[in-house]
């Protein structure tokens, strides 16, 4: 039986068409992935399911009722979006059961009671923290079983949307998530799932509906396809991942060492990295991949320890001199550190590159607009002007401006934490062919990943981290996943490799 | 067409002004007269160089509460030279201005050093800056200000009065450096999000205390061009100038929050407030009245960007 049915769904804003006629079927029981690429307009259909904005015609009927004259329907439908946005400082009971009222508890609380209640929900979705645990303070993935628990508790849903939920997990935390997810399913309830990764999509869809461009371009079972069909179905056309291979160049000389580095979260960091490298960091989410990057940048405090970059020691905390010394990171958390989100596309590229388009100071508008325009052309960012402000783009075009922003300052050494976070797979492997190319031409390059097969096709040598410090040191290709798996996991190579319990 | 409009960030804030001018002059036969707009001009001037270094703190994500304690400061500090000591008015008028300079420099420097809220940090630098400057005066006007000075506040160039002149100066160089200078577009980078301008490699502290030291310094200014228009140093001036530059800012379409707005936007704020407040004085309405109306004018503003954004 359909839980929500959505039919002939338009929506547009300014300029665009975000939906044109999309129809999707939500069956209890079943897991329904979504797909598309950044842009294709599975945002604004969440939007439009969970009631948070109007489509302009269609219909969307939940349990066979009309949704759009009944707004109260939409409570039925829990949406859990990509990032957390939990209640840092307050307690897990807390932010699993506000607003109160509705949770039975009253305007004044009573903490026996809340515990219970919280209890039995975490319980429920195997959230391994105790309810008046600060929200901020547990693991990430648990934060995000949190946000999921947070949603199907606050009221009686039906049907569960997921925007991303896996961008910030890694495989054995997204093993976990699954685990829960199937569960509510065989209860009966419906999953939307919304992913770019291939194998979690084949994992747990039951069927897949694709989006391209605002329209529906498919929906089939999920036996009745397979990646290759599913990428050609999401880009209109064959996009080759297996092309990428890491550079075949020799080493060169060193350009960056990293020696007994230490600060929060990770401690007695050594490595080396040279000319023509690109050297994969793999890890699980909390070993302290994104702070060492991070500290070594100067972005957060050092406490020991040394860096040299092109044989000179690299002065610690100043992003500035960093940068000036040829040392640019792209955070992980492109909202959070990389987008100027209220200026303009223009501005966001020429804030690095202003010492190139001035003379005496004054900024020539002119050259401004022509290396900008460049940059827009060369790493083919989709914008409706360079004058859109960043955040009215999509976030696989935000990143290829912050990008081309980071080249065009012609770096030494260049840090790429988690560069293809919730980006589509076409630009995924543009991102690939760019990493590739700028090693070959001399770049020193890192590369922060929490997926193995993105390490595995560009990386030409991979460290893994466990807790805070380096736990090994592979080339690639030429390591099996087992040893590469066990280095992350904490085990020593020879040793076996224990599963943990969901 | 409508978002089109929207991205010339002056046309609200400039249609807006418009409109009020033109009512006035049909609603009053006194307001279009030379010496009305002359005094209008002249009290702009005051608030207005305020104005443009609020604004350009705001722009930067930040904030001095202290401006018009600086200003009510140096002004003091000028008469103790001119009159008490003796010295070149000039002189003591240049060496007040890096007075108020300094001020806001220290107040930068807490922020950036100390990672303070630039709000509270400058509720508590007013307190010291207006203490000094009642234990300095213990609240009594210095009188027999040289009236070599005089020009300055009451002098005319070209038919306007002179510190119109100097203002609409500083605004210009104001927004030339905003718009066509690194620092100006750091500013905005800065404001918009500091933690992505501290990635990015920018020197995020530098420009926030060079922000400070520019705002104390044109409120130290503005101070000194009160001193010379009144001819005596007195020890309250400032004290108003403190909320009207936000007002104003926010009205021309600075946001509080930062990486929004242009100095010229917030000057064409202060231009209504200064007209709406003229008109309810010419028609002999209450001055209690002013301070509601200005107040009521604030919030429809704000809550006309606010539903225009939201409808846009």
């Amino acid at each position: 039986m359909a839980i929500l049915e959505a039919a002939g769904i338009r929506r547009s804003y300014p300029g665009v068409v975000a939906l044109d006629g999309v129809d999707l079927r939500l069956e209890a029981g079943r897991v329904h992935v979504l797909a598309g690429e950044n842009g294709a307009g599975k945002s604004t259909l969440v939007k439009i399911l969970t009631g948070i904005e109007r489509p302009e015609t269609g219909t969307i009927r939940i349990d066979g009722r009309d949704a759009l004259a009944d707004r109260a329907l939409f409570r039925q439908i829990a949406y859990v979006p990509q990032e957390l946005n939990l209640f840092a400082h307050l307690s897990v009971a807390e932010n699993l059961l506000m607003p109160f009222g509705r949770a039975g508890l009253g305007v004044i609380p009573r903490r026996g009671r809340m515990r219970g209640l919280a209890q039995a929900q975490l319980r429920r979705f195997g959230i391994r923290a105790r309810p008046e645990q600060k929200a901020g303070e547990i693991a990430v993935s648990d934060q995000q079983l949190l946000q999921i628990a947070r949603a199907a508790s606050a009221r009686e849903f039906r049907a569960l949307i997921l925007d991303e939920p896996t961008s910030s997990l890694t495989d054995m935390e997204t093993a976990r998530l699954f685990a829960v997810l199937r569960r509510l399913r065989d209860d009966g309830h419906a999953i939307v799932f919304i992913s770019h990764k291939m194998a979690e999509i084949f994992d747990l869809g039951d069927e897949v509906t694709v989006l391209r461009n605002g329209r529906r371009v498919g929906h089939a079972p999920i036996e009745a396809i397979d990646a290759a069909g599913l990428i050609r179905l999401m880009s209109g056309e064959e996009v080759r991942l297996d092309d990428v291979v890491p550079p075949a160049t020799r080493p060169g000389p060193l350009l960056l060492r990293a020696a007994g580095l230490s600060g929060q979260g990770f401690s007695d960091v050594s490595f080396e990295l040279r000319q023509g490298e690109v050297l994969g960091v793999a890890g699980l989410v909390g070993a302290g991949r994104s702070d060492v990057m991070q500290t070594l940048f100067g972005f957060l405090p050092a406490s020991g320890g040394g860096v040299e970059l092109g044989g000179e020691a690299l002065r610690l905390g100043s992003p500035a001199h960093s940068v000036r010394r040829g040392l640019v990171y792209l955070s992980e958390e492109r909202k959070l550190h990389g987008i100027l989100p209220r200026r303009s596309l223009r501005e966001n590229i020429a804030v690095s590159l202003l010492g190139r388009i001035s003379t005496g100071g004054v900024i020539s508008a002119r050259r401004e607009r022509a290396l900008t325009g460049e940059i827009i052309a060369r790493y083919a960012i989709r914008a409706a002007s360079p004058e859109t402000r960043i955040m009215f783009l999509s976030g696989g075009n935000q990143q290829k401006a912050i990008i081309g922003r980071a080249m065009a300052q012609s770096p030494r050494v260049l840090i790429f934490d988690e560069p293809t976070k919730g980006i589509d797979v076409r630009t995924k492997a543009e991102i690939y062919r760019l990493i590739a190319e700028l090693a070959r031409s001399g770049v020193g390059i890192i590369l922060v990943s929490s997926e193995m097969e993105e390490l595995r096709r560009c990386a030409t040598r991979i460290i893994t981290m466990y807790q805070g410090r380096i736990s090994g040191d592979f080339p690639n290709p030429g390591t099996d996943s087992d040893t590469l798996l066990a280095a992350i996991i904490g085990h020593h190579p020879a040793g076996p490799v224990p599963v943990e319990a969901a | 067409m409508w978002a089109r409009l929207r991205r010339l960030p002056l046309l609200g804030v400039g249609a807006a002004f418009i409109a009020i001018f033109v009512v006035s002059c049909l609603l009053s036969p006194y307001f279009l007269t030379r010496f009305n707009l002359t005094i209008m001009a002249r009290d702009l001037a005051f608030i207005g160089l305020v104005t443009i270094g609020q604004s350009i703190l705001l722009i930067l994500g930040e904030l001095d509460l202290s401006l018009g304690a600086i200003a009510g400061l140096c002004a003091v500090a000028g008469g103790i030279l001119m009159v008490g000591h003796g010295w070149n008015p000039w002189l003591s008028l240049g060496l007040c201005v890096l007075l108020g300079m300094l001020c806001g420099m220290l107040n930068g420097l807490l922020v950036a050093l100390l990672r303070l809220h630039s709000l509270v940090l400058t509720i508590g630098m007013a307190g010291v800056y207006g203490g000094l400057n009642l234990v300095a005066t213990k609240g009594i006007a210095i009188t027999g200000i040289p009236a070599d000075i005089g020009i300055l506040g009451r002098g005319q160039v070209g038919g306007l009065p002179v510190p119109f002149v100097v203002m609409l100066a500083l605004l210009a160089l104001a927004s030339f450096g905003m718009l066509a200078t690194a620092p100006g577009r750091y500013a905005y980078a800065i404001g918009d999000n500091p933690a992505a301008a501290r990635m990015l490699g920018l020197r995020v502290d530098a420009v926030r205390v060079a922000g400070f030291a520019f705002a104390g310094l044109l409120a130290a200014l503005a101070g000194m061009l009160m001193v010379a228009r009144l001819g005596t140093a007195q020890p309250s001036i400032g004290d108003s100038w403190v909320l009207p530059p936000i007002a104003a800012s926010v009205i021309g379409g600075v946001a509080t929050t930062g990486g929004t707005g242009s100095p010229v936007g917030a000057i064409l704020g202060a231009a209504i407030i200064g007209v709406i407040d003229n008109i309810i004085v010419l028609f002999g309405v209450s001055p209690y009245w002013q301070s509601m109306v200005s107040g009521a004018i604030v919030v429809l503003a704000i809550a006309f960007d606010s539903l225009s954004r939201r409808l846009g």
